[in-house]
């Protein structure tokens, strides 16, 4: 049997990749190009017919300025949540490697948040931050309790992120787990010999090692703050007076609730270039100052 | 035999991939699908449309869809699998309609009903039922601090009511009433009864997409916000209006802890959860005005089904949605299944069958009375958000009148006519 001949090649392919193939192209290929086709219409996303309208939704892209604010509060949103689960996380990685007492059940008490759906979590802490902290409040007479945070802007979006770093700080902090055994021990010992403290071989051997597992944590949660829904659907709804729509919420809106579909097809392209323009830039710094031991 | 196994491999991993299931097409069973966008009658449908199919040979499958109705027939409609009968919004079958239903105006049903969508001179949508809007009360929790008898009628004028409420406070009910602050509530409810009560509806709107309406001189407008303040002012979740949930303004109203809030009568689903009042009903929002307006509820037909018009559903599944719909207006069963099942206010004269819950049989009286200001239906479906949103930060006191009546203003000249 030739191996190198074309005919074997694409056998091959077909063999292992074809149905991967098929799934991605009908999936994702597909619904890509025809969305991107919907981009040129204004279809109202029932109607029979689909007026061509050129690049019209793409004007009322760039001219509706509820998605361009959406946009920058989801851009504030990442921000601070990225950071904050990663640093969360990473400190929750650190303890549950440094040896502590039960540190088996930190860690899958640490993740369990991550397998409750985001619907569902969303509903938990409307109770947690309408009922009980209010409760706690009201009894205990402290007033910036006893005002549910939900109904302020700020205080909404604040419970946003604290939601969303509980959520995903335990998944992290499997990666940053994985990061930190990966690290061998030797390595460790070498710098404490040579007397760095454990916070210093920590910081200057540890860390820099770990910078895979720094770079995905960072390209996951930012992809997944970009595209947060359903937190943002159970636990705020977009309430109080629409001050905590995000950029997908606002495109889902825009395509089916206004019947806007080309327009809010139209956004959410952007919205995904946005992304993707950030994912991979950071994913280049990141992977360009990899160092291996 | 690596290969052979692989091949294997490959091949089942491709079916699985590629696996459709082929629809068996039964030849004398009609299947139709419906599609309920009621929430709260979904468990009874289904039990009833089992013994409905039971009984006429026919299949019948019940769906029910949390999304929005449009988005979630848009999603029907993308994938070319529609309903054979969807229970949709008015403002759905005049955008659906034209495209999508059969034109029913050869019902028997048409003469029996006001309620019915017609849209160019074709019937296209079946009222489900009646619903209507107003100030629910809880007479109980009122006479017990009164001590004399509540009769609605007397609190038409907002004057009467704020003297109603001051004695009801007086009487040690601090805070009698509850303001739901959902966008639907404020915006798709409260805030149409402006325009619905204008002397000409659709010029008014018109005058507010031309930006001529001057909404802060309006009369109509100033009234109902007179009484909104009246209610702002005595809302038991006055600090945090924004953050009040639904379910326990209605749970305190049930209870009597609060006397009034606005809402309408399929508030009765949630208020029944709970262990309510036997006195409640409802009455028209308290307005000082002189127009008549302050003594009708705002309502009309709710909820209409269509059948679908398209290649997707055959002949005999729309023999089959008619002999359906017929059965809910004709049949015993169907009328007292709308009424006692559903516990819903029919849409159809010749059904009188008595209401079963308090705040249906005050619509029905309205209704029977011709007291009722109809709905205004051509609203654009971000209307409810969108004001909804400004309408919220009045409540939270962000805004005040002159600057919510600016973004109302805002807010239509934005928008395009829905034509009608």
């Amino acid at each position: 049997m030739k191996r190198n001949t074309m005919s074997y090649k694409i056998q091959q392919y077909v063999m292992f990749a074809g149905p991967a193939t098929l799934l991605f192209l009908a999936v994702v290929v597909v619904p890509l190009i025809y969305g991107l086709y919907l981009t040129f219409t204004s279809w109202d996303g029932v109607s029979t017919q689909r007026p061509f309208m050129g690049a019209a939704n793409y004007i009322a892209a760039f001219k509706d300025a509820a998605f361009w604010q959406a946009l920058g509060r989801t851009f504030i949103y990442s921000a601070i949540a990225v950071v904050m689960v990663n640093v969360v996380a990473f400190f929750l990685a650190y303890l549950v490697t440094s040896g502590i007492k039960g540190q088996n059940f930190f860690r899958a008490g640490f993740f369990i948040p991550n397998l409750i759906g985001g619907i569902v979590l969303g509903y938990v802490w409307q109770f947690v931050f309408n009922r009980a902290i209010t409760a706690i409040g009201r009894s205990l007479s402290i007033s910036s309790l006893s005002i549910p945070w939900l109904s302020t802007p700020n205080g909404a979006m604040a419970c946003l992120i604290i939601v969303s770093v509980w959520q995903y700080a335990g998944y992290m902090m499997l990666i940053y787990v994985a990061g930190f055994m990966s690290v061998s021990k030797s390595l460790m010992e070498a710098a404490q010999i040579d007397g760095c403290t454990k916070a210093q071989a920590t910081w200057n051997v540890t860390i820099p090692l770990m910078r895979s597992s720094f770079v995905q944590c960072l390209f996951l949660s930012i992809t997944r703050c970009f595209m947060v829904y359903d937190v943002n659907l159970s636990l705020t709804k977009g309430e109080p007076f629409g001050s905590s729509v995000m950029a997908a919420m606002h495109v889902y809106n825009q395509a089916f609730t206004y019947r806007n579909y080309g327009t809010g097809q139209a956004e959410a392209l952007i919205l995904f270039l946005v992304c993707a323009i950030v994912g991979v830039t950071q994913v280049y710094i990141g992977k360009k100052g990899e160092v291996e031991a | 035999m690596k290969k052979r196994i692989s091949l294997a491999m490959a091949a089942v991993m491709a079916s699985s991939a590629l696996a459709v299931s082929a629809p068996v097409m039964a030849e004398e069973n009609v299947t139709i699908t419906i599609f309920n966008s009621k929430m709260e009658i979904q468990t009874v449908l289904e039990e009833k449309a089992a013994e409905y199919a039971a009984e006429k040979g026919v299949g019948v499958e019940v769906y029910y869809s949390n999304d929005t109705v449009a988005a979630h027939m848009g999603t029907r409609y993308a994938s070319n699998d529609p309903y054979t009968l969807s229970m949709v919004d008015a403002k759905d079958i005049y955008s659906l309609g034209p495209d999508h239903a059969i034109d029913m105006s050869d019902q028997d049903w048409v003469k029996d009903t006001v309620h019915a969508i017609e849209v160019d001179g074709k019937v296209l949508g079946f009222p489900v039922c009646v619903e209507a809007r107003g100030i629910i009360y809880n007479k109980d929790a009122i006479e017990a601090i009164t001590g004399t008898e509540f009769v609605p009628t007397d609190y038409a004028t907002l004057d009467a009511f704020k003297g109603l409420l001051d004695e009801l406070v007086a009487g040690g009910m601090t805070t009698p009433v509850g303001i739901m602050k959902e966008d639907w509530s404020l915006a798709g409810h409260f805030l149409p009864e402006v325009y619905e009560e204008q002397e000409d509806v659709d010029a008014f709107i018109t005058s507010l997409h031309e930006g001529t309406a001057d909404l802060i001189n309006n009369a109509k407008f100033n009234a109902k916000m007179d009484t909104f303040d009246v209610l702002m002012a005595n809302n038991y979740a006055k600090d945090y209006a924004i953050a009040a949930e639904r379910n326990v303004t209605e749970q305190m109203l049930a209870e009597g802890q609060i006397a009034f809030m606005f809402g309408g009568n399929w508030d009765w689903s949630v208020i029944n959860q709970y262990d309510y009042s036997e006195n409640m009903g409802m009455m028209p929002v308290p307005q000082n005005t002189e127009d008549g307006t302050n003594a009708k509820l705002e309502g009309g037909g709710s909820k209409y089904f269509f059948i679908d018009s398209s290649d997707n559903t055959s002949d005999a599944q729309r023999q089959a949605a008619k002999d359906f719909l017929n059965w809910l207006v004709y049949d015993e069963a169907g009328q007292s299944f709308v009424v006692n099942d559903c516990a819903l206010v029919p849409a159809f004269s010749n059904n009188t069958l008595e209401v079963s819950d308090p705040l249906g049989q005050s619509v029905k009286a309205y209704s029977d009375a011709g007291n009722l200001i109809p709905n205004y239906n051509y609203l654009p479906d971000d209307h409810y958000s969108r004001c909804g949103a400004s309408f919220q930060k009045y409540l939270a006191g962000q805004i005040d009148r002159a600057g919510f009546a600016a973004e109302i203003e805002a807010y239509w000249a934005s928008t395009t006519p829905v034509e009608h």
